[in-house]
């Protein structure tokens, strides 16, 4: 389609870069105090960005911008999980007391754009918009997790964020670079005809070039061993921007990385009649579940280690990216099926478990396993939201979280014996996951008291936990309504 | 004469690029780094891709590098400290770098790449900015969506105070 008539389907961006630009000059009139006003006008562009995408509904997969992104039902659907993200994030961001004492208009400016790069993210069909809308969310996140000023970690996570960022990035950009020597486009639907015109002559360049994309795609969703930053990011960042951080970049990263290998190396459709036997030479699929299984063994493994909570749910979600990673190799529209429906589900509870450990950080302080002590005698429904968080990451029915666990595993299953080994290591993870989770539960339950909270106060974010956590609870007894959208949006531009 | 062009400003990017990491003193790994940019300027524009050459020099010589050099100068007392190259695990380092270095030149070698022929453009800033506004029109715009957020972001972790 032409640039002028994709505009018609750029309306979403459109809106949230209005926002941006009006944000910026309302901001100038703000003092500091009533900056966090901002926040409002964000909130404003975001429901309307949200409801314009629902209202106008999935369309037909369409190429935009002479092929640079395209427009789709699987882009529309983790388009409207980012905004959910995001809008969750500025309603919290509102009671964080971290922010509390400076200004934070650029917060929210900021916040929106890194939105408009993971759109950017989702819908990107061009090495070009692919490398770009990456750099836009991780220079933006860069500032995000840096924005406590004058708090040590706050500083060092956004250093590190930076160091590997850079680094990574590069690296990616080496094999974007190969990608194109090979081919002479940047577009993935032309690359993908003149890999098939090189037969197998570039099989060592090819798998070079893939390893190497896959560094910085790998660093985005935090799959081992690119996830070194993770801990020490979620650690620094603010609560909300922690939360946000694990949720709404790893979707789009997931998508980026089924949209990538589906339109590159896939057949017809999402994950259809596959034609990567073409590339038989190269052991894409045992890569990635290796990758799956590694990513999945490492993160349960150091996040039984841990002692502040916050540190142990940065950990937990490296493995999470392992268990949706597992439904990757398998190339099947049944396993990128399983990883959208686990996104939702994952998205729900695990911003529920952060913004618990942010309600108890704004009381204390701190987010360590001890202020969790006793927590159950304290604030028993509190004590209770967070025992289902926690039973829902693990995968426990009657929850959401296994449902989500039930698909993916289902996936793998069902491509048969070669796969099953890595079944058996999920499995394996999850029985090693219910230790730690189930620790938190006990510390809140059947420890003495030495919380130093006195009272929750029930309002804004303890809302916020309960909104998240009813469907939590729901979407593990019906489910049905989550499975249909996501059925619908399995469709993906394919040229 | 056209080879000995290519790996003269080759051996002469990378033996800056080698006193970049290896230089003791800070000023001197800056300078050198200008040397190095200088170099992959002459690449450019022995590929017959003058205009980014020129923006090559304009913006990383002209620009970055004298960023650099002032911000090394204007910070107390950087110049006397002296930066440790600490690095730990050298030798694990030096086998896997080995091992990437040779699959990299076998790759390089070996590969059927995508070959242009070759004829002298005359005019190469004409098909950029027609590159620019038609075929790379959406990047071109998040580009400057990328450059206004990161300048907010620049200016909020550069901001005083509260």
């Amino acid at each position: 389609m032409t640039n002028l008539t994709s505009l018609n389907y750029l309306q979403p961006e459109l809106i949230l870069t209005a926002t941006i630009l009006l944000m910026i000059v309302v901001d100038l009139f703000y003092s500091a105090k009533k900056s966090r006003r901002i926040g409002l006008w964000a909130l404003a562009g975001l429901v309307l960005a949200f409801i314009y995408i629902t209202v106008s509904g999935f369309n037909i997969p369409t190429a935009l911008f002479l092929g640079s992104i395209s427009s789709d039902p699987f882009g529309i659907f983790f388009k409207v999980l980012i905004l959910l993200a995001t809008i969750m994030t500025i309603l919290v961001s509102f009671s964080e007391r971290d922010l509390s004492n400076q200004r934070v208009g650029e917060y929210y400016i900021l916040l929106v754009i890194v939105t408009l790069g993971l759109f950017f993210m989702v819908s990107a069909t061009d090495l070009i918009m692919v490398y770009l809308s990456i750099e836009v969310v991780s220079i933006m996140s860069f500032v995000l997790a840096g924005y406590l000023r004058g708090n040590r970690r706050s500083s060092e996570a956004s250093l590190k964020y930076v160091i590997y960022g850079a680094f990574s990035s590069g690296i990616m950009l080496f094999g974007l670079s190969i990608l194109f020597g090979l081919t002479g486009s940047t577009n993935f639907f032309d690359i993908r005809t003149g890999l098939m015109e090189l037969q197998n002559g570039a099989d060592l360049a090819l798998m070079l070039s893939t390893v190497l994309i896959f560094a910085g795609l790998g660093y985005k969703i935090s799959a081992v061993p690119f996830h070194y930053w993770t801990p020490d990011v979620y650690e620094g960042a603010p609560t909300s921007i922690t939360a946000f951080l694990s949720v709404a970049p790893k979707a789009a990263g997931m998508a980026l990385i089924i949209r990538f290998f589906n339109s590159i190396l896939g057949g017809e459709g999402v994950f259809t009649e596959l034609e990567w036997g073409t590339f038989s030479a190269i052991p894409w699929t045992q890569l990635l579940a290796v990758l799956a299984a590694v990513t999945m063994t490492v993160g349960n493994l150091i996040a039984l280690r841990q002692t502040s909570v916050k540190r142990m749910l940065a950990y937990s979600s490296i493995a999470h990216a392992g268990y949706m990673m597992m439904a990757l190799p398998v190339l099947s529209q049944q396993g990128v099926y399983g990883i959208m429906i686990y996104a939702v589900f994952y998205l729900l509870m695990n911003l529920g478990a952060f913004y618990v450990v942010m309600i108890i950080a704004n009381a204390t302080g701190q987010e360590d396993y001890d202020q969790f002590r006793g927590l159950g005698h304290k604030a028993p429904l509190l004590a209770i939201l967070m025992t289902l968080f926690m039973f829902s990451l693990t995968g426990i029915p009657p929850t959401a979280g296994f449902i989500g666990k039930f698909y993916l595993f289902a996936a793998v299953i069902k491509a048969g014996p070669s796969f099953y080994w890595l079944a058996i290591i999920g499995a394996l993870n999850s029985v090693i996951s219910l230790y730690y989770y189930m620790y938190v539960v006990k510390t809140m339950f059947f420890t003495q008291e030495k919380t130093s909270i006195t009272q929750i106060e029930f309002k804004g974010i303890s809302i916020l936990v309960i909104v998240l956590a009813i469907p939590t609870l729901i979407f593990g007894i019906y489910w049905t309504p989550i499975a249909d959208i996501v059925h619908k949006s399995l469709a993906i531009f394919i040229r | 004469m056209a080879e000995i062009t290519f790996w003269l400003l080759a051996l002469f990017t990378i033996a800056s690029a080698v006193i970049v990491v290896t230089s003791r003193q800070l000023i001197y790994s800056a300078v050198a780094l200008l040397f190095s940019f200088i170099g992959v300027a002459g690449l450019y524009i022995y590929l017959w891709a003058d205009f980014i050459g020129v923006v090559q020099i304009m913006i990383y010589i002209g620009g970055i590098t004298i960023l650099i050099l002032f911000g090394i100068m204007l910070t107390n007392k950087i110049t006397s400290v002296r930066i440790s190259h600490t690095s730990v695990q050298r030798r694990i380092a030096a086998g896997g770098l080995t091992v990437l270095l040779g699959l990299l030149i076998t790759m390089i070698i070996k590969t059927p790449w995508y070959l242009v022929a070759a004829s002298e453009p005359t005019q190469t800033v004409e098909s950029i900015g027609k590159m620019l506004l038609i075929d790379y029109l959406l990047p071109f715009e998040v580009v400057s969506i990328l450059l206004l957020g990161a300048l907010i972001g620049a200016a909020t972790l550069a901001r005083r105070g509260r």
